[in-house]
């Protein structure tokens, strides 16, 4: 590097062309999405088919490719972002996570035969390694994501513990799912803290600044909107219990316990039903209301995390309407439904066409060895092709609509903070990812 | 390309444009000229008044950019320096000149076609050994496992194995013989299973069990544990049938095929489940070749029982073609919808090649009349009619690694 290099002025002949117009002004503080949509569905077409023809082998090169492209589309200030990372590197990173994850696989089902432990007990000991390994590989490929993401010829960096994440995202697992979820948004506000707080952008260190009491009051209502006909439902069978019908002194009630002598009295009032009618009611009820209300919930979280974001003095903050995310769901379902009418048709033309073939060649006198394979496999092939369709539709539609609508909606304040940051060395592996990857749950 | 082509297609004049340059030290955006000099890419300060750095065109690398801007890398370098070039005259009279720039990605799409013919080979190689290589692996493994391991084993498995079977209907026992009616069936069934096992060379007891089930099934599982079902007795119109039978499944414990299988599936798992299939619909495309290739190595472990369970029924002078009969009433049953399995090549070729066996002496009654009468009781009063899902090899059921079929 030579910046500080000082040379005598450059030989300009007068012959050259005369200077094009110069570079567009720097944008303030814009965040923006700069590619087309029908080239992200090319990338994703073109990477359902090789993934199927390759049975997965392909996918390192797809998310490449796919991050590649987003990362160079989304502009901020009036530049992209840039991702460096290699498509081997996340092949190594799954062979590495592979080579840990097996003997651990092997120890724990070698151990529940040894000890003669209960069956569920293997299973509890993998489901628990599961999300441990999990949380600490959603971290990890996280600081591999950030360090492969060059901005304006810097990149951005994540130091903290993986481990340490996982524990706390385990404990705050667990108060979620013990508090009904109320405690999801002091959680999101913790976990992101932590995250945020062992993230820099080249020397300008990040943070996070998202209260878990403003996500809290804005997502109560929904919180309410969905469990409310649950509460309905129990409050309406809590109100015909007689809590009188248990008598203590009866020897009969006495035998039979408090829980079992109301119950009974309940059914008897209500019968069975109407009971089993108003719980199937209630939950029914309640997982359509937070179905419909997912959109909301969502544009809320998207909306509080971008506005959290902090580098040094730079903040950022996002308009992102529930109205947009709405829209992108219908454009989903309604583009779904389309495709499925096309398939269903396709496949049973294919199918027919196919069958037919195979039975003129069995009438024709040889018996294709195998005639019940061929057919399977092709059925195999035909769903696959299937849920690779939809899949497709949902990555283009929904992941990159979302992406797109959070980038767009986003802007960053003191701009011209951007013009001093100082470089930080260093690089991450890709074990995060590769662990991520095999245990099954990557995504962008 | 040569370097005299290269020379001879680089055109005289230098062309310059405007470009933003960072340079990896801080994240300063710089505006520079550009201009393409004879060797390299010389950035020019804005102020036209030094050359802030040259570019080699060798080094230069084309990096992950929005359409309409070209963004230039050095080759190896540790720090991102970057220029962004926006002029479409510009980056094209660059790409002139550094031929390695590969901003079209031909040299990137040559590395995919290569994955993609790799994969492919890779994805053959993992068949074959698949098909070949495993079942000798799995030959040479399972004799090297003790057989009070494999006795362990089976012990799991049925723990996992029998709650799936048992259905609990008419509230009787899930296994036939244990209330005092049955009492009489099950001496006779002890006496048959004795008879072929004083004959036989099982490596510990066969713990031979009727099951109130309603198909016509039979399987064993590694350890020794053979389950009849319910529904198989009463399809047997002979103590030779049902013999038969269960010399076959007493041929899975000799030959060990129940853990033969569960290493198999072990192994198919790891070569297909670990490295393939991780994309949506990809399960169904790995499950379907596992399935297609552990039946293919059950049809061989099928015969291997099929020829035991004939020279043990020649050992104990009973008829071994008992078991042929059996299987083609099963394979011929009209009530069921299983004009698949009826004309399915397999269990045809099973039933010709028990019936080559040439018969001298008429066979010797295992069982006395009265005491088949009391084993075809052993379910109660009421023995079932046989109806239900008929089940034969090859339809997998029950499926933990059992060997399923009569």
């Amino acid at each position: 590097m030579s910046d500080a290099v000082t040379l005598d002025p450059p030989p300009l002949p007068g012959s050259l062309p005369p200077l094009l117009p110069g570079n567009p002004p720097p944008l303030p503080g814009l965040v923006r999405f700069v590619g087309p949509e029908w080239a992200y569905w090319q990338l994703r077409i073109k990477g359902a088919a090789l993934l199927l023809v390759t049975l997965g082998i392909y996918r390192f090169w797809l998310m490449t490719d796919v991050r590649r492209f987003l990362w160079s589309n989304t502009e901020i200030a009036g530049e992209t972002l840039e991702y460096d990372g290699l498509a081997t590197e996340l092949l190594l990173g799954f062979l590495f996570a592979i080579a840990i994850l097996i003997p651990i696989y092997v120890a724990i089902a070698l151990a529940s035969l040894e000890l003669d432990l209960p069956d569920y007990s293997s299973a509890l000991g993998g489901l628990g390694l599961f999300v441990v390994f999990g949380e600490f590989a959603r971290y990890r490929a996280r600081r591999y994501r950030l360090t492969r993401t060059v901005f304006r010829g810097l990149r951005f960096h994540q130091d903290g513990s993986g481990w340490l994440y996982a524990l706390y995202a385990i404990l705050w697992w667990i108060l979620i799912i013990a508090s009904l979820g109320l405690a999801y948004p002091w959680a999101q506000a913790n976990l992101q803290r932590y995250m945020m707080r062992h993230t820099s952008y080249g020397k300008l260190p990040g943070r996070f600044e998202g209260s878990g009491w403003r996500l809290f009051l804005r997502g109560m209502p929904l919180w309410l909107a969905s469990v409310g006909p649950l509460l309905v439902a129990a409050g309406f069978v809590a109100a015909r219990i007689d809590w009188h019908a248990f008598d203590l002194a009866n020897p009969e009630d006495a035998k039979d316990g408090a829980f079992a002598v109301i119950g009974a009295d309940l059914v008897g009032k209500l019968g069975t039903k109407t009971l089993v009618g108003i719980g199937i009611g209630g939950i029914a009820g309640s997982v359509l209301v937070a179905v419909l209300v997912y959109p909301v919930f969502q544009a809320i979280v998207y909306r509080w995390w971008l506005s959290g974001l902090r580098f040094g003095d730079i903040a950022v903050t996002s308009r992102l309407r529930i109205g947009q995310v709405y829209l992108i769901y219908l454009r989903y379902i309604g583009l779904v439904w389309l495709f499925m009418i096309g398939a269903s048709i396709g496949i049973g033309v294919l199918a027919s066409a196919i069958f037919a073939l195979l039975s003129a060649v069995h009438i024709a006198g040889s018996q294709i060895p195998g005639r019940d394979v061929i057919g399977a496999g092709i059925g195999v092939l035909f769903y696959a092709a299937f849920a690779l369709g939809i899949s497709v539709m949902h990555q283009v539609l929904i992941t990159f609509g979302l992406w797109r609508a959070a980038a767009q909606s986003a802007e960053i304040s003191d701009a011209p903070i951007l013009d001093t940051v100082e470089a930080k060395a260093g690089l991450s592996s890709a074990l995060g990812e590769g662990l991520v990857d095999a245990l099954g749950f990557g995504s962008v | 390309m040569s370097i005299a082509a290269d020379t001879l297609m680089v055109p005289a004049a230098p062309v310059r444009g405007p470009a933003f340059y960072f340079n990896g030290v801080t994240s300063k955006r710089h505006d520079v000229i550009v201009e393409t000099a004879a060797n390299s890419l010389r950035i020019i300060d804005d102020d036209q008044q030094y050359v802030v750095d040259e570019w080699n065109y060798a080094d230069l690398r084309s990096r992950s950019a929005p359409e309409g801007i070209l963004r230039l890398g050095r080759r190896g370098e540790a720090a991102l320096a970057r220029l962004e070039i926006r002029d479409a005259a510009l980056a094209a009279a660059i790409e002139v000149r550094a031929p390695a720039l590969d901003r079209g990605g031909a040299a990137d799409r040559r590395l995919r076609q290569r994955v993609v013919v790799l994969s492919l080979a890779a994805i053959a190689s993992l068949v074959l050994t698949a098909i070949f290589g495993m079942p000798v692996l799995a030959n040479k493994i399972t004799p090297l496992i003790p057989l009070p391991m494999e006795r362990k084993f089976g012990e799991a498995i049925d723990k996992q194995v029998r709650p799936l079977l048992d259905t609990g209907n008419r509230g009787a026992a899930f296994q036939c013989g244990t209330a005092p009616g049955e009492a009489q069936g099950r001496k006779s069934l002890d006496k048959l299973v004795r008879q072929l096992e004083t004959a036989a060379t099982v490596p510990y007891r066969a713990r031979v069990e009727v099951v109130r089930r309603k198909q016509a099934n039979a399987f064993a599982l590694p350890g020794g544990h053979v389950y009849v079902f319910e529904g198989l007795l009463a399809k047997s119109e002979t103590p030779d049938e049902l013999a038969g039978v269960i010399a076959h499944e007493m041929g899975h414990v000799v030959h060990r095929d129940g853990t033969r299988a569960v290493l198999q599936s072990a192994g198919l798992s790891f070569l297909f489940g670990m490295m393939l299939g991780d994309f949506v619909g990809g399960g169904a495309v790995v499950i379907a070749a596992k399935t297609v290739l552990s039946s293919s190595y059950s049809r061989h472990a099928e015969a291997a029982a099929d020829r035991y369970s004939v020279e043990l029924m020649q050992k104990v002078e009973a008829d071994p073609k008992a078991l042929a009969a059996i299987l083609s009433r099963i394979a011929s049953d009209k009530d069921e919808g299983v004009a698949l399995l009826r004309d399915h090549p397999e269990t045809k070729e099973r039933i010709a090649a028990i019936n080559k066996v040439t018969v001298d002496d008429p066979p010797k009654p295992l069982l006395t009349g009265a005491e088949w009468k009391a084993l075809k009781a052993i379910c109660g009063s009421s023995p079932g009619d046989g109806k239900g899902d008929n089940q034969l090899k090859s339809s997998n059921q029950p499926k933990p690694s059992g060997q399923p079929k009569p």
